[in-house]
């Protein structure tokens, strides 16, 4: 996706776009012999994945514990609705991305120290950290190996009324709600003075810190914010599913949600959207087909071994250049 | 709490720490001389195990299982580096991560398609079932032989590494690449050399480490993500920070797990961030070698 100048205002299409697409998703699902539920599910990955890409796709860092908020925001949303403590969903959600926030902001000081390779294999060790307290020392509130069963479907109480989610197609409006309502702070961001910086960091941080911007200072703020997106997501899975599994905090889950991205499209925002599409109705589809029923992981993995030595701008990526060569032969 | 716990501790301490350090080392070859970090170390540790437990089983010796590890892992390796590794030195760090954490995942599942999920007990060689005293501690013979190996092989890759003519082209290669291949040493093939060597400490690793583990398709992400803290702990690009901060990390687990056995994993994360916040370079990493 070609971004716009800092302070652009034009090019509300995008959004558009994306409001549409949300609209009309659950019956292209349907077209695909696919529930609601294949959709909302993607969303929630997407959601997740706009963090990563804040992170990842525009800033270049390549965190591998993003688990650890997904599965952190998840289980304290859940542990807040189960137990009564909130009983609006959307408080407990915004309480539980806030936790998640604050890990982010914690781990990231740290990880942060480091860089490049060092920033990879620190990420990774913490979100084993928070796998293994998960497991273990914190087991009478997750539910160990159990997951947390029972989480409420969204519910929201205006006081004059009450708004239900709770059918699957409501889940997958509530959820669709707050992917767009992310998608457009992502962007906002993104295009935005910080945002330029953050590319700015990209491409050279050394040049960055030269210009006087508080480097460190700007990769700690977007790693919150991506701690922030993963909480969130968590909280949806939760709520989606009725149940949060202990699995959201794994390595598995950090390396997925990258692969998706990379799969997708770094740096644009919408290609952990298409990444997760791709990935989560694959896998699907590829479960149900006997012969190579056991092997669909196998197939990604291949798959995305390739899209990294070719197409290393993902699905999105690839259709933008083939526009561009397309706009400029015309 | 009895004594002869924490001395049984100890000693797992040791065996587990020895191996975390030979895995680690074998990251940190690959890593340090070829600035490439390999995020399908684990996976390889875990290829390793199989081929030695495939052929240690049909030929019932635990020696031909631990050399057919070795070599089989060796060739794969040189393989992968030829038809993927190669491609990837010169692109962002970034790059590589992925494309070996992707290779991680088609290693594990081509694995998981041949032999199914099980978990799969390896039985302990015959010449390392019994057990021996130490002070008045009956220990299971095994693990000292595995400290025994692991010392082994740390020296030779050490004598490979500091003491002949391929070590030293590796370590000029890393220094200045251009200037060896202008001296007319064929650079690449050195590379080759080291990537193999690596992915075969790692499958040295997860066959001697098969007897007390266990095999499994996923046995290696453990021990992947448990040798990033070795490296961390103990200095990144240091031979001796790997030694000692597998050791370090073996005990942190072991002793905790005895006092504690829910903080036994968490321990190790607590003591690399503590690490991390007060010598950020590592036990024994060098300051801006990072």
């Amino acid at each position: 996706m070609k971004l716009g100048p800092v302070g652009d205002r034009s090019g509300l299409w995008v959004e558009g776009a994306v409001a549409l697409f949300l609209i009309a998703f659950p019956t292209i699902v349907a077209f695909l012999n696919a529930g609601t539920d294949l959709a909302t599910r993607i969303l929630i990955l997407g959601l997740f994945g706009l963090g990563v890409d804040l992170i990842f796709g525009f800033t270049g860092l390549l965190s591998f514990g993003q688990a650890a908020f997904y599965g952190s925001g998840g289980f304290i949303t859940g542990y807040l609705l189960i137990h009564n403590i909130v009983s609006n969903s959307l408080a407990a959600l915004a309480l539980g991305t806030l936790a998640a926030a604050f890990f982010g902001l914690v781990i990231g000081a740290l990880a942060l120290r480091q860089t490049g390779v060092y920033f990879a294999m620190l990420t990774l060790a913490f979100g084993e950290l928070f796998y293994f307290l998960d497991l273990s020392p914190l087991r009478n509130f997750t539910g160990s190996e159990n997951g947390m069963p029972g989480v409420p479907k969204p519910v929201v109480p205006l006081g004059f009324t009450t708004l239900d989610f709770t059918s699957s197609m409501g889940t997958y409006i509530f959820v669709a709600i707050l992917y767009f309502i992310g998608f457009v702070i992502a962007r906002r961001i993104v295009r935005s003075p910080f945002g330029a910086v953050l590319r700015a960091i990209f491409e050279n941080p050394e040049r960055a810190a030269a210009v006087g911007h508080s480097v460190p200072r700007y990769k700690l703020v977007v790693f919150t914010i991506a701690a922030a997106y993963g909480g969130l997501a968590g909280g949806l899975l939760g709520m989606f599913q009725g149940y949060m599994p202990y699995e959201a905090l794994s390595i598995d889950q950090s390396g997925e949600i990258i692969v998706m991205t990379v799969i997708g499209g770094p740096g644009t925002l919408i290609g952990p959207l298409i990444g997760a599409a791709v990935w989560t109705y694959l896998r699907q589809e590829l479960q149900n087909i006997d012969a190579i029923a056991g092997i669909w992981k196998l197939i990604l993995g291949l798959v995305f071994v390739l899209l990294i030595t070719g197409f290393r701008r993902g699905i999105v990526g690839a259709i933008l250049a083939l526009t561009h060569r397309w706009k400029s032969e015309s | 709490m009895s004594v002869h716990l924490i001395e049984a501790q100890l000693l797992n301490g040791v065996a587990l720490g020895s191996i975390l350090a030979l895995v680690a080392l074998g990251l940190t070859i690959t890593f340090g001389l070829l600035g490439f970090v390999n995020f399908a170390h684990g996976a390889f540790f875990m290829v390793g195990a199989y081929a030695g437990w495939v052929v240690y089983t049909k030929t019932d010796s635990f020696f031909a299982g631990i050399a057919t590890a070795i070599v089989f892992t060796f060739v794969l390796g040189a393989v992968i580096e030829r038809v993927l590794i190669r491609f990837y030195y010169d692109r962002p760090k970034e790059d590589q991560i992925l494309v070996t954490f992707g290779l991680g995942i088609v290693l594990v599942e081509s694995v998981r398609a041949i032999f199914g999920g099980k978990t799969q007990l390896v039985q302990t060689p015959a010449w390392g079932a019994s057990v021996v005293q130490v002070a008045d501690l009956f220990y299971p013979q095994y693990r000292l032989e595995v400290v025994g190996i692991v010392a082994i092989t740390l020296v030779t890759l050490w004598l490979i590494l500091f003491k002949t003519r391929i070590g030293l082209i590796v370590r000029a290669g890393i220094d200045d690449a251009l200037i060896v291949n202008i001296l007319g040493i064929n650079v690449h093939r050195t590379f080759l050399l080291v990537f193999a060597l690596g992915v075969a400490v790692a499958g040295l690793s997860g066959v001697i480490d098969a007897p007390i583990l266990a095999v499994y398709p996923d046995m290696g992400t453990g021990v992947l993500v448990q040798s990033f803290v070795v490296v961390v702990i103990g200095g990144v690009g240091s031979f001796s920070g790997a030694i000692v901060g597998g050791i370090v990390a073996g005990e942190i687990i072991s002793l905790t797990t005895a006092f504690a056995p829910d903080y036994g994993q968490v321990m190790l994360y607590v003591a690399m961030a503590l690490v991390l916040i007060l010598r950020p370079q590592g036990l024994l990493g060098v300051e801006g070698r990072a």
